[in-house]
């Protein structure tokens, strides 16, 4: 079991650093600055984990669960870029994703995260829950993003849709894995030790893939310019929209 | 029963993702024949000339009062509701089409939204607020209710409003 989990924790390590190289050599960074943060802060964490499992043993269960903890908030950031590029190409809802991912944020984080933890009595459940319940915040701010992205009939890029594919494969199995572990206790905890790892391996495969070629948002061809398309002209349009039917509603 | 309750959760975002990834691969779905056939056109002014007709109570009132043809007057009250309904329905497909306009130009470096982009935001939360409520004010109590508030507290973007002559809707489809 343990010689399972260090495999592919090493094999997981190995994929973050391509997806890092790879991000440098092609400049993807730049344009996915959030993303290719993240992946730097778990690829240092990691490393910081490894050497301070061999030279100091007795510090290595703070590092690592401090590491962990960290690496749940941090893990908002795939969210918030996944959020900013579904709707970059729209001037009108560019902003929507993000509004979307801190409305939602805010809201759980305010009504069903914290109360978890300030009402919590042992730390080991308090943090159980705060894994649980912050997994969940992020699987409704993925399927609020669908849900927009398909209200207003936008197609995803190979790259975005990867990143969500991926980290939606991560967040399901992290959901189930902490909802058994706060259900069968110890029973269960050696298990998720393996399957959670294998799932977030599984997730940085798809987003190997998906990040190996930039792949631009699909745009809708069949759209005709209406006086020219920058932002300053839809914003223009946007009120004579609103002022059109506020015309009707003042009647 | 909470732990079968986020399994089911896990298990149902990783179908949704899943299904939803499948289908945006496919074809696009086809427009609904009724926005198609109510869309403004581009530069049709008439268009807006038929909604002052929809949401005008007079010739109802005429045939109620002057005429007393109560059924009939109902008869066009509901006609004119259905009117009312599909008007505001094109209104919002053609506003839709706007919103999915694609900015040709550099546009903003994602992460860093400036004002304007919240700004736009928030007149499209505002606009799809707005007539989303005016078809449930349609729906339920026709098209000439007074329960339709004003929204004058909603500001407007001050540097735009000057060059507002008249409404001008984009149409993205292929109309002859």
């Amino acid at each position: 079991m343990v010689l399972l989990g260090f495999a592919t924790s090493l094999g997981a390590l190995v994929l973050v650093a391509l997806l890092i190289l790879r991000g440098a050599r092609c400049r993807y960074a730049k344009l996915f600055p959030l993303f290719y943060s993240y992946l730097v802060y778990l690829f240092c964490s990691t490393v910081t984990g490894y050497v301070v499992y061999w030279t100091r043993p007795n510090y290595h269960a703070s590092v690592y669960w401090l590491s962990y903890v960290l690496s749940i908030v941090v893990e908002f950031a795939v969210l918030a870029e996944i959020s900013d590029h579904i709707f970059q190409p729209f001037p009108a809802i560019r902003s929507l994703g993000r509004a979307l991912t801190i409305a939602i944020s805010l809201g759980f984080g305010a009504a069903y995260i914290l109360p978890t933890i300030l009402g919590s009595h042992s730390m080991q459940i308090a943090l159980l829950d705060f894994a649980l319940r912050a997994s969940l915040t992020k699987a409704v701010i993925l399927v609020a993003l669908f849900y927009a992205a398909r209200h207003f009939g936008l197609k995803l890029g190979r790259n975005v849709a990867g990143l969500m594919l991926g980290f939606s494969i991560y967040i399901g199995v992290n959901i189930a894995n902490f909802a058994c572990v706060e259900h069968f206790g110890n029973l269960y905890a050696s298990i998720l030790w393996v399957i959670s790892p294998m799932a977030y391996t599984l997730c940085l495969l798809v987003w190997t893939g998906a990040l190996w070629e930039f792949a631009p948002m699909p745009r809708k061809a069949s759209i005709a310019p209406t006086t020219g398309q920058d932002s300053a002209d839809v914003a223009l349009e946007l009120v004579r929209f609103n002022n059109a039917l506020s015309r009707f509603l003042n009647k | 029963m909470i732990t079968t309750i986020y399994i089911v959760i896990a298990v149902l975002l990783l179908v949704a993702i899943h299904v939803a990834m499948a289908r945006a691969r496919s074809v696009e779905p086809p427009e609904r024949a009724t926005e198609k056939e109510f869309a403004p056109r581009f530069g049709q002014a008439n268009w807006l000339d038929l909604s002052e007709r929809i949401f005008d109570p007079s010739d109802v009132r005429w045939l109620r009062k002057d005429l007393a043809f109560p059924r009939l007057a109902n008869a066009l009250a509901d006609a004119r509701k259905q009117l009312a309904i599909r008007w505001l329905r094109a209104l919002q497909a053609s506003f839709d089409a706007l919103v999915r306009t694609p900015d040709f130009g550099l546009g903003e470096t994602p992460g860093s939204p400036s004002v304007s982009s919240w700004q736009m935001l928030w007149l499209t939360v505002r606009f799809q607020f707005l007539v989303s409520y005016a078809l449930l004010v349609v729906r339920y109590f026709g098209p000439y209710h007074r329960l339709i508030p004003s929204f004058d507290w909603v500001p407007f973007p001050q540097e735009a409003a000057p060059r507002i002559q008249s409404p001008v809707y984009i149409d993205n489809r292929n109309v002859s």
